[in-house]
């Protein structure tokens, strides 16, 4: 389910015209809230990006003992192996931004297919659709992925399409509303009767309306496609070779963290796989609020008008 | 009564989405490659006379399409078949682990709700005050932490003051019906505590949107100048109007919030049902997972028909 | 005889979302005496709505406020919402569009009514339910009909509902906000007639806010024109309608189709209304005017007044007066 934050303090809507490639930057600058997710993000994406080159120690180096506790040399401590913390996050955090990417892409194509053609041609191929996208929806998604995934065997790819099969109905949903009422703007309508071919049309008019939500979506999608990934990670169904944050965790987990007093082996990934579905969700959440043109106006709130001294007449000779 | 006509047509949705379920739990599990799946009767160290009383039963050795309509009847009857685990019917243990997770999981969704609605109003009502920068990034917060990372904070916090696992003290021995009170009260706290947590999140920002969107309204400022005083105005005019999405996410969230205590439930070893999903999947017992998939999903419909229903009656402007 | 409202040097400004303030009104003043109806004029966005408003303290948390407003010679600006609420819907009660979501839509219209009455202490219980029947029989809605949710009833009967609840604790000033504007014309018809008789029965005086003119003919005494936040002429409606001082009365005026002469050209001023989140130099009409000259653009005229009891804020004017 998306997150909508209406900005605080905001006295009227934001006059923000979608379609636009600007319109991401302006919302971003005018919302503090989208600011500071974009920042974590950005931040987060970097370090990962930069890990190969960044990371202070090897990701396969023992570089002390067993849950070594934090210290200058590592400030974040050593995991059950022996490996430094620091270089951990830093290469979890690619592979989990990496699952989530790829998933949510998986999600965006298919709930973008769906959620176009529906919206587009509406009638039967609407009716169709949206009782598929019923259908899926019903479906418990957590023990649906854990099913998947025992079944078919842990592996990245796999983990991938079971989270983007999964995700793909909310974007589905969103983009078919958007496409409808786009659909009956004049300049469609008006291409319609030229003649123009539906791939055109959907091509040159339609998705350039419906990329600011689609964006919105799909940052909101990487949240949950993140989480997925740390749950299944978790519950052991994650891909073995691979360390992701959340392996990260079910190592600390399995290999009795807690009871060892180890905390930091613990809390440090999951605080950053907290902080980016965080950044998510702030700027995600963020552009959904801007699309939405909704007055922002209260009539009642615990701030009431202000008065200030008089002013004497405007103008007066 | 108003609007009958919705109220069937609603159910015979859920209805048909239910068969519907039904059936794609059927192919799921007995289609799906490897024989192991869709053999029913393949219970380990199971005595010859059960695996042909299975067989029997679920006409495991008929075409599919036999089958499919047999294991119809079957669930008609409560049968879901016998677990591979334990050696005991499916749906006892399903129903056992319903128990158990039911009281975690509604004492976690009554904080979420009170706490959630709480801080939405105050968020609403301080609007571009820090209060409620402050409200709504906290909210935020506790719904970005995965779950499970939650739950093993609060283990590490706890630890030594609250039990972490399990639902009962197992060394008890013979308590009095307070002490097994207090006992279970005592393990409930924590799982509890995180899910609720977690879930408040979501119901801080319902509240406040609904709140401001309706004290957005014409009508409050109708409210506001007739002379109300701004506390009632909210308390009488704003938060029932508030709180009709509150209703719906809260029927919704029900449906789905089961199977989503699979984590908890794994980090604080509480016998529930995800946990019994979880090591279903692990032992690969498939008439379990089978058993409560079809639950699960059951579920689901079900709120998601009361939500719809709900928000019907709820609001008096919904003419269908 | 002290006016019984008396409005002066009133300015609002809002809060934008980047930074700024919009100027809504500017220096808007007027009197209303007891019993008297008053119409304020203006295309939308002039500010007559938002000067409306602020009579009753109706503003929110983003608008700062300046000024006086006297009722019966008490400055109830001058503590804010502390000082005003005390005078709301006792003295001062407001009718809204009727169309608009102006009543609860999940209570009853008659609950409503009673809110009222109970809270400002008119009635209780039972007498509260009888006096909002017989309220609502008084702007002729069935007196059954209060049991009624507010989508249940017709826009005009809304309408009405609403004015029967704004007469609830008998009012001395009754502010009609676009009373008409969202109605039918047969509708509107009967709601003015409606508005005409309680007033006279009742003794109210009236601030009728609205962009139609007719409306304004038909009901008001006297008639305050609004352009760009400011007063631009006020005077009885009579004089105004014939012999307009101010060349955006005129125009308005002429703008509005006569029914008797089909034959005339329609006129419409060109242009739009200047934006009020930036300061202007001269005359906010001036780009607009028909009658514009140098002085115009770069002085604004003040609101000067005119021999019986009128004034003008125009250059043309002063000339002639003096």
């Amino acid at each position: 389910m998306s997150v909508v934050v209406n900005e605080p303090g905001v006295a009227e809507a934001a006059e923000v015209a979608p379609g636009r490639g600007t319109f991401l930057l302006r919302t971003l600058r005018r919302r503090p809230s989208a600011s500071l997710g974009a920042t974590i993000l950005g931040l987060v994406a970097l370090a990962a990006l930069l890990a190969p080159w960044l990371a202070p120690y090897g990701l396969h180096t023992q570089a002390g003992p067993v849950f070594g506790r934090p210290s200058w040399t590592h400030p974040l401590g050593l995991d059950d192996g022996g490996i430094d913390m620091v270089t951990l996050l830093m290469w979890g955090a690619r592979i989990s931004l990496v699952v989530g990417f790829a998933a949510t892409l998986v999600s965006m194509a298919i709930g973008g297919t769906v959620g176009v053609l529906a919206g587009y041609f509406g009638g039967k191929t609407d009716t169709i659709l949206m009782r598929i996208t019923d259908y899926f929806l019903v479906i418990p998604d957590v023990p649906l992925m854990i099913v998947v995934a025992a079944i078919w065997g842990p592996s990245l790819f796999h983990i991938v399409i079971v989270i983007g099969i999964l995700l793909w109905t909310g974007t589905a949903r969103v983009l078919r509303a958007q496409v409808k009422s786009v659909r009956e703007r004049v300049y469609v309508k008006r291409a319609r009767a030229l003649g123009a071919g539906h791939v055109r049309i959907v091509v040159r008019h339609v998705l350039p309306q419906v990329a600011p939500l689609l964006i919105a979506n799909t940052v909101l999608t990487v949240a949950v496609a993140i989480f997925d990934e740390t749950a299944l990670s978790f519950l052991g169904l994650g891909d073995p070779s691979r360390t992701s944050l959340g392996k990260v965790i079910e190592n600390a987990f399995q290999r009795a963290a807690i009871s060892s007093g180890a905390w930091w082996a613990i809390v440090p990934p999951g605080a950053l796989v907290a902080l980016i579905i965080l950044g998510c969700s702030l700027v995600g959440g963020a552009l959904e609020d801007a699309l939405n043109p909704r007055l922002a106006v209260a009539h009642l709130s615990a701030r009431t008008f202000r008065l200030r001294p008089p002013v004497g007449r405007p103008g007066a000779s | 009564m108003r609007g009958a006509d919705y109220v069937i047509k609603r159910t015979g949705f859920a209805v048909v989405t239910v068969l519907v379920a039904v059936t794609l739990n059927f192919a799921l599990f007995r289609l799906a490659p490897g024989s192991a799946v869709s053999d029913l009767s393949r219970v380990p160290h199971a005595t010859p006379e059960l695996r042909h009383a299975l067989k029997q039963q679920f006409g495991l050795d008929k075409p599919k399409l036999t089958q499919y309509v047999i294991y119809l009847r079957e669930l008609a009857h409560g049968n879901l078949g016998v677990s591979f685990a334990n050696e005991q019917p499916v749906w006892s243990n399903l129903r056992t682990a319903l128990m158990n997770t039911l009281p975690m999981v509604l004492l976690g969704t009554l904080f979420a709700i009170v706490v959630g609605t709480l801080t939405g109003v105050i968020a609403a009502w301080r609007r571009g005050t820090p209060t409620e920068a402050a409200t709504v990034t906290t909210a935020l917060g506790f719904y970005s932490m995965p779950t499970h990372w939650l739950g093993l904070m609060l283990v590490i916090i706890f630890a030594g003051t609250l039990p972490t696992g399990g639902m009962t003290n197992e060394f008890l021995i013979d308590p009095s019906f307070w002490t097994h009170l207090k006992d279970l009260a005592s393990h409930i706290v924590l799982p509890s505590l995180t899910l609720g947590l977690v879930l408040y999140g979501e119901y801080t920002l319902i509240v406040r949107s609904a709140m401001l969107e309706t004290l957005g309204e014409d009508y409050i400022l109708t409210a506001r100048a007739k002379g109300l005083k701004p506390w009632t105005i909210v308390r009488r005019h704003a938060l029932r109007n508030a709180m009709l999405p509150v209703a719906t996410l809260v029927a919704l969230s029900l449906g789905y919030i089961v199977a989503g205590a699979i984590l908890i439930e794994t980090v604080f070893s509480w016998p529930g049902i995800g946990r019994a999903v979880y090591e279903a999947v692990l032992q690969r017992d498939y008439p379990m997972l089978q058993g409560a998939f079809l639950l699960l999903t059951i579920s689901v419909v079900f709120f998601n028909l009361v939500a719809d229903l709900l928000y019907f009656k709820l609001d008096p402007r919904i003419t269908e | 005889m002290r006016p019984l409202l008396q409005v002066e040097d009133l300015h609002v400004w809002f809060d934008l979302a980047d930074g700024g303030e919009l100027h809504a009104v500017q220096g808007v003043g007027f009197t209303l005496e007891r019993g008297e109806r008053l119409g304020l004029v203006g295309e939308s966005g002039c500010g007559k709505t938002t000067t409306a408003l602020a009579v009753l303290g109706l503003l929110p948390p983003s608008a700062s406020v300046a000024g006086r407003i006297l009722l019966e010679g008490e400055d109830v600006l001058a503590g804010g919402e502390a000082t005003i609420r005390p005078h709301r819907w006792v003295d001062v009660a407001i009718v809204f569009q009727g169309a608009m979501n102006a009543l609860n839509p999940v209570r009853t219209v008659g609950a409503q009514i009673v809110e009222a009455l109970e809270l400002h202490g008119v009635a209780h219980g039972a007498a509260a339910r009888a006096e909002a029947g017989a309220l609502l029989e008084a702007v002729g809605i069935p007196a059954r009909r209060g049991g009624r949710f507010p989508h249940e009833l017709s826009g005009g009967m809304r309408q009405r509902a609403a004015i029967a609840m704004a007469l609830s604790c008998k009012p001395k000033v009754l502010i009609a906000d676009e009373p008409t504007t969202a109605l039918d014309v047969m509708v509107q018809a009967q709601i003015l007639e409606l508005l005409d008789g309680l007033c006279r029965d009742f003794g109210l005086a009236l601030v009728l806010v609205t962009h139609d003119l007719p409306v304004v003919a038909q009901l008001c005494d006297r008639g305050v024109v609004m352009y760009a936040g400011r007063v631009v002429e006020q005077g009885p409606v009579e004089v105004l309608y014939h012999d307009p001082q101010h060349p955006y009365t005129r125009l308005l005026f002429a703008a509005t189709p006569d029914l008797d002469d089909l034959e005339g050209p329609v006129v419409s001023i060109p242009g739009a209304p200047p934006r009020l989140d930036r300061p202007l130099a001269g005359c906010p009409f001036a780009p607009r005017c028909d009658r514009v000259f140098d002085r115009c653009t770069v002085e604004a005229p003040a609101l000067a007044a005119l021999p019986s009891g009128r004034a003008a804020a125009c250059h043309l004017t002063e000339a002639v007066v003096r």
